[in-house]
């Protein structure tokens, strides 16, 4: 061993007091979405028993069938205790305690614009999302859900002419009853997890889009999900199908208000992905991750699947995780169809108390399907950041192809940054190749940076950015430049 | 004399695209025959479909070495009925020695002549004198096969193979493809010492520079996936006066 | 059967012996307390599931069938031992011999001379009781069943203290033979004092390959400061003999520890390395290779454990698998808050050959410290196809242009073998496996049925 150079490096290390000063101070990037909307809200009483769950379905109006669906759910949750193998430390949570069910108060479901509540406008005002049609941004259809209603769909008319259903699940239930008892929980069955069986119990509402054959989406579909109201859990539901030859991007932004009490937030999304279709989902989660003491912050405890059930079918996942105090989400591509592709890109920052505990399973059932994974984790403060991940090769999926590669950036000394994957290969034609590294920014580069008069803190956002792009390169641009924002934000100041 | 080589109407494609749509050659003892062409035009998969290469799938047409069918035969076959490959990108072997490697060889073609394996000593003999033909060092022979060698390191560790397994037919695909111009003194010097009046060789080049060193008897211009012109070396001269170009309007206007 | 009657049935039969307080010595009365004492909540609190480990690598498993255990500790003949010897040319070890659970040791080491003491773990002079006390407090895990079963079942043991540089390696040859199913509970406990350089050389036999066998080992290891370690492990025995092998290791400052793994054949092998570094400038290597056929199942998991600065540490596994081999690797670093500068990194290869053959893997990193370098790397797939064109262009046969390249492909992990004797000898054994050759103890020409090479 060459210890002298180990001195040396020891020397190297020892970062300048200023650094050291800039990286803690930053630490603290406010939340510019926790404020909490004045709107007055019907929610029924906590608490979670079958009456509760008859008590939803009737507020939405359901029929008898999606309430059995409920039904046999709860039952099924019953029997079952909350996923302990994360690397996360989670507080046990009373089920009990939660509301299931909060809804703006409305007259009827509003017929236009000057019907909703300006207090309603004014909170998706804030968070830059642009409902009101004459505001929008160029080419992009928005679903906003708060709390657990969807609030109001934008450009519905005009996807309407080409047969592309988007709109709120429990008007889906309404209009195309046929097709979601079709499609749901074919995906993530009611019995997949504790949560999932909790969100099929107790979903409110969530988006529905159908694709319909040979159909390419000419915008940017997107949902906005707020939780706004106190001592709730939100569990929506999103149910994607796009039928042969179709493409669909759809995004996804979470935001929350700043409390001191930890908030639930369930999700289900199924995607359905046939013959030749292609599917896009990106998601900027930046749920309220809670203070820098680790008070409050949502829980989001998401599950996510794609079936790519038709041949040459493809699914792509991007997320950039930066919000919530714990996230356990693992979306995942089941390749079915022959030669199908699934992908995954994720960059997941945590900092403070946060923790996370995601990545993605991909399932080859099919031959000649491929997937690719690419995660980047970034650590700050007292964080924990986990990839986890399954690739799985079915005996009879000839050919398949697998390219992994995590990488984690350390920002702290006092921060975790844990990589768990595992491949499992039934087929002596399959080629599965994981990388891993883990690396702190170095202070070469920083120095580098300062020497060409680039400050600290600039630095650092600049070579966080860089680690990052091969993800943000695969969100949609008006997301990218937010996304980008967001990565700042969390990190502020946050770097040692 | 007997024909060495002869192909007819070869036709072969790699993932349902058509790449040689009928191919006639024919290659006697002594001779040197030099195929020319564009980037694309087929080259590489005409000496790739001769030696065996599975990415390649033969759609059409015979070839046939000393009269036995090449086409039926495993790769390793066609090496021991006497055909040679030097590759455009010769392979990396991690892990393999040389000297393993070509022993394998060797006794491999033994083996299917019915002649007993090489002692140890007769091979090393074998491969000292044989490594002399392209001036390889003997540090290369420990060494894993081409693993870390140089772009002429490599070309002159595929002369040195085809000394030691002495083919009846040679094909060099792209032989002086990044070498410079000692290596390519070298590597034609090694070429030129193993012609004997019983063997062929079969020069693939993009370049005439190559055929300053090894004089082709007859060159052959592919394109498009057949042999368009065929004649003597000043055709390599024409060409590279010419260019590329003048080849493709000839054939468009035909 | 469920976990705990499988690891209850041997707690069960050990209790009347402990009534009539047969055990001889203070220190396999020692592993006998301590595993009926952490035992029972141990099994309590086993979930095979959250092993990681392939489903029949895991301890429930193994530990179900009903073997014969060597309860009353009856002397295997000395004859058997002397007949055998593991044959590496040219090697000069120290040779131990453990035919099935009995242990031979020549005279000459138990009197410390070439730096190195060995003892049956029943006969350790009062002087050192307190030292083997103290190594196994710190190898000790209460929560791992197998190791605690280990203890219970133990009848001896070997105690190796390296306390120079030997010059011969030693060479602790476990031979297996039997009319009945047995399961033998074997320990070696290593212990290197300050400054020490040792090689030890584990081979696994088999005698009787129609009987099944469940070869309990652990192994207690324990670095002072500078003290440096090779182990070596062969398995080379047959599909009825199975293994749960547990290596504990403790590494205090500027220890090094080298480990080379190899399953030629076997049964089920199951293995578990955990590694703890706990001063710094530690460094660790650990290489394995795995060439399974028919229904052989290799599975190694390495816990390696940094907390402290400056640690090196290497991993290099292989696995070659054919027909219906089941190979699985899980190889974690965890490198702790204050472990600054640690360089650490895992490299995981296998090939696929079989048709029905399965590889799980799992390497894993887990870090709560920012100056680190870590990396891992898991590749699961198939020999080169050009490389494999390349030889048969040069006329080489493809079926021994695949044993060509799966040599190579081993031969980085064999050459991470520093005793040169070995080394070469390891290429020879590995070639010939590949060559179809043995595939069990019984057809093997080399290894335990050989000459006598030593003396």
């Amino acid at each position: 061993m060459a210890q002298p150079d180990k001195a040396q490096c020891r020397a190297g290390g020892e970062q300048p007091d200023e650094n050291r000063a800039v990286i803690d101070g930053a630490t603290t990037g406010e939340y510019k979405y926790g404020f909490v909307s004045e709107i007055e809200t019907d929610i029924i009483p906590a608490g979670l028993n079958e009456d509760i769950i008859r008590l939803i379905s009737e507020k939405k109006g359901e029929p008898e069938w999606l309430l059995d669906f409920r039904l046999k759910a709860f039952r099924h949750w019953l029997t079952l205790e909350p996923p302990t193998w994360a690397h996360l430390t989670i507080p046990p949570i009373d089920f009990q305690a939660l509301s299931y069910y909060a809804a703006p108060k409305a007259k009827e479901g509003p017929k236009s614009l000057d019907e909703v509540d300006p207090a309603l406008l004014d909170t998706f005002n804030r968070l830059g999302i642009p409902l009101e049609e004459q505001k929008q941004l160029s080419g992009m259809a928005v679903d906003a859900v708060l709390d657990s209603v969807s609030v109001r769909t934008t450009h519905r008319e005009r996807l309407a002419e080409m047969g592309i259903i988007f709109c709120s699940f429990s008007e889906a239930v309404k209009e195309y009853p046929d097709l979601v008892r079709k499609y749901l929980g074919k995906v993530v069955s009611y019995r997949d997890n504790f949560y999932a069986a909790l969100n099929s119990a107790v979903f409110s509402d969530g988006s529905f889009v159908y694709i319909p054959k040979g159909v390419r989406c000419p915008m940017e579909l997107s949902t906005y999900f707020r939780i706004n109201a106190a001592g709730t859990g939100q569990f929506e539901r999103t149910l994607i199908v796009a039928d042969d030859d179709a493409y669909v991007s759809y995004l996804e932004g979470c935001t929350a208000p700043m409390r001191d009490e930890n908030q639930l937030h369930a999700a289900i999304v199924e995607i359905i992905v046939e013959d030749r279709a292609e599917v896009k989902y990106s998601t900027v989660q930046n749920w309220y991750a809670g203070d820098s003491q680790g008070r409050g912050g949502v829980y989001n405890f998401v599950t996510k699947r794609g079936l790519c059930r038709g041949d040459y079918s493809k699914l792509s996942w991007t997320q950039v995780e930066t919000g919530s105090a714990i996230t356990w989400k693992y979306p995942s591509c089941v390749l079915a169809g022959e030669g199908s592709t699934g992908e995954f890109y994720s960059v997941a920052v945590t900092n403070n108390l946060q923790q996370a505990d995601t990545g993605t399973k991909m399932v080859h059932i099919g031959s000649n399907t491929r997937s690719t994974i690419v995660s980047k984790g970034i650590s700050a403060g007292h964080s924990q950041n986990s990839y986890r991940g399954l690739v799985k090769v079915a005996k009879n999926a000839v050919n398949v192809r697998n390219y992994t590669q995590c990488d984690s950036l350390l920002l702290s000394s006092t921060c975790g940054a844990h990589t768990f994957p595992v491949m499992e290969i039934d087929n002596n034609t399959a080629v599965v190749e994981h990388e891993a590294t883990t690396s702190k920014i170095s202070e070469d580069q920083i120095f580098y940076c300062n020497q060409r008069g680039i400050p600290t803190e600039e630095a650092i956002a600049l070579i966080v950015n860089g680690y990052a792009k091969e993800v943000m390169n695969k969100l949609p641009m008006e997301f990218a430049v937010e996304a980008q924002k967001l990565l700042e934000i969390t990190l502020e100041g946050s770097v040692g | 004399m007997d024909d060495l080589l002869k192909v007819s109407d070869l036709r072969a494609s790699i993932d349902g695209k058509e790449i040689l749509r009928g191919i006639n050659l024919t290659v006697k003892p002594g001779e040197v025959h030099a195929i020319m062409g564009p980037n694309g035009s087929g080259k590489s998969t005409f000496s790739g479909v001769l030696a065996g290469d599975p990415r390649f799938t033969v759609t059409g047409g015979t070839a046939t070495l000393g009269g036995v069918d090449l086409l039926g035969l495993s790769p390793e076959d066609r090496s021991h009925e006497g055909l040679f490959l030097s590759f455009q990108y010769p392979v990396e072997i991690p892990g393999v020695t040389m000297v393993n490697f070509m022993r394998a060889a060797v006794n491999a073609k033994r083996k299917y002549l019915g002649q007993d394996p090489m002692s140890a000593a007769e091979f090393l003999k074998m491969m000292r004198q044989k490594r002399a033909v392209v001036e390889l060092d003997n540090k290369l022979a420990s060494r894993s096969v081409n693993e870390g060698f140089s772009g002429g390191e490599k070309k002159r560790n595929e002369i040195f193979q085809m000394a030691v397994l002495e083919p009846r037919l040679s094909i060099l695909d792209e032989t002086d493809s990044g070498l410079d111009i000692d290596a390519l003194r070298i590597v034609a010097g090694g070429v030129n010492k193993l012609r004997t009046d019983r063997n062929a060789t079969i020069v693939i080049t993009h370049y005439q520079r190559l055929l300053d060193y090894i004089k082709p008897d007859f060159v052959h211009i592919l394109y498009k996936g057949r042999i368009v012109y065929s004649g003597g070396p000043e055709l390599a001269l024409e060409l590279e006066e010419k260019g590329y170009d003048w080849i493709k309007q000839q054939v468009e206007e035909q | 059967m469920s976990a705990a009657e499988a690891f209850g049935q041997y707690l069960e039969l050990c209790r009347a012996r402990r009534e009539r307080s047969s055990l001889r010595g203070e220190a396999v009365r020692m592993l006998n307390d301590e595993a009926f004492r952490a035992l029972p909540a141990a099994i309590e609190a086993y979930r095979g599931k959250s092993l990681d480990c392939l489903a029949s690598c895991r301890p429930d498993v193994l530990f179900a069938p009903d073997y014969g255990v060597n309860i009353d500790a009856l002397a295997m003949y000395a004859d058997v031992a002397a007949s055998f010897r593991c044959g590496i040319p040219q090697l000069q070890s120290n040779l131990v011999v453990v035919a099935n659970d009995c242990i031979h040791i020549p005279e000459h080491l138990a009197g410390g001379t070439d730096g190195i003491e060995v003892y049956r773990l029943s006969e350790i002079p009062a002087s050192l009781t307190d030292e083997v006390a103290d190594v196994l407090s710190r190898t000790a895990d209460s929560r791992n069943v197998a190791m605690l079963l280990n203890g219970l079942l133990l009848n001896d043991g070997i105690y190796v203290r390296i306390t120079g540089t030997p010059e011969r390696p030693l060479q602790i040859v476990n031979i297996f033979r039997s009319d009945m199913p047995m399961l033998t509970a074997r320990r070696i406990i290593v212990h290197g004092l300050s400054g020490c350089h040792g090689q030890v050389l584990l081979c696994d036999h088999s005698q009787s390959p129609e009987v099944n066998h469940l070869n309990s080992q652990v192994a207690d290891i324990v670095l002072e400061r500078d003290a440096h370690l090779e182990l070596y492990d062969i398995e080379e025995s047959c599909a009825s003999t199975h293994r749960v092998f547990n290596c504990n290791t403790v590494q205090e400052e500027a220890s090094s520890f080298n480990v080379n793994t190899n399953f030629l054949s076997g049964g089920t092998s199951s293995n578990t390395w955990h590694i703890d570094t706990v001063g710094p400038r530690t460094e660790t290597h650990l290489a394995g290779l795995a060439i399974a056929s028919q229904d052989q199942t290799v599975d190694n998991r390495v816990i390696l454990r940094h907390s402290s600065t400056y640690a090196l540490s290497r991993q290099l596994f292989k696995y070659a698998l054919y027909d219906n081999a089941h190979g699985g690797f899980g190889g974690r670093i965890i490198v702790e808050e204050g472990a600054e500068y640690t360089d650490a990194a895992q490299t995981d290869r296998n090939i696929i050959v079989g048709d029905t053959a399965h590889m799980e893997a799992s390497p894993q990193l887990e870090i709560y410290c920012d100056e680190v370098k870590c990396s891992h790397g898991a590749t699961t797939g198939q020999l080169d196809e050009r490389a494999l064109f390349y030889m048969q262009t040069r006329g080489i046969p493809l079926d021994t242009a695949r044993r060509m390249l799966t040599q190579a492909f081993m031969a980085d992990v064999v050459e991470q073998v520093r005793c040169e004797v070995l080394r070469q000898r390891l290429h020879i054994l590995v070639e010939k496996r590949l060559s179809g050759a043995p595939g069990s103890c019984e057809k093997c020409a080399g290894a335990c049925h050989g000459q006598t090479s030593n003396e």
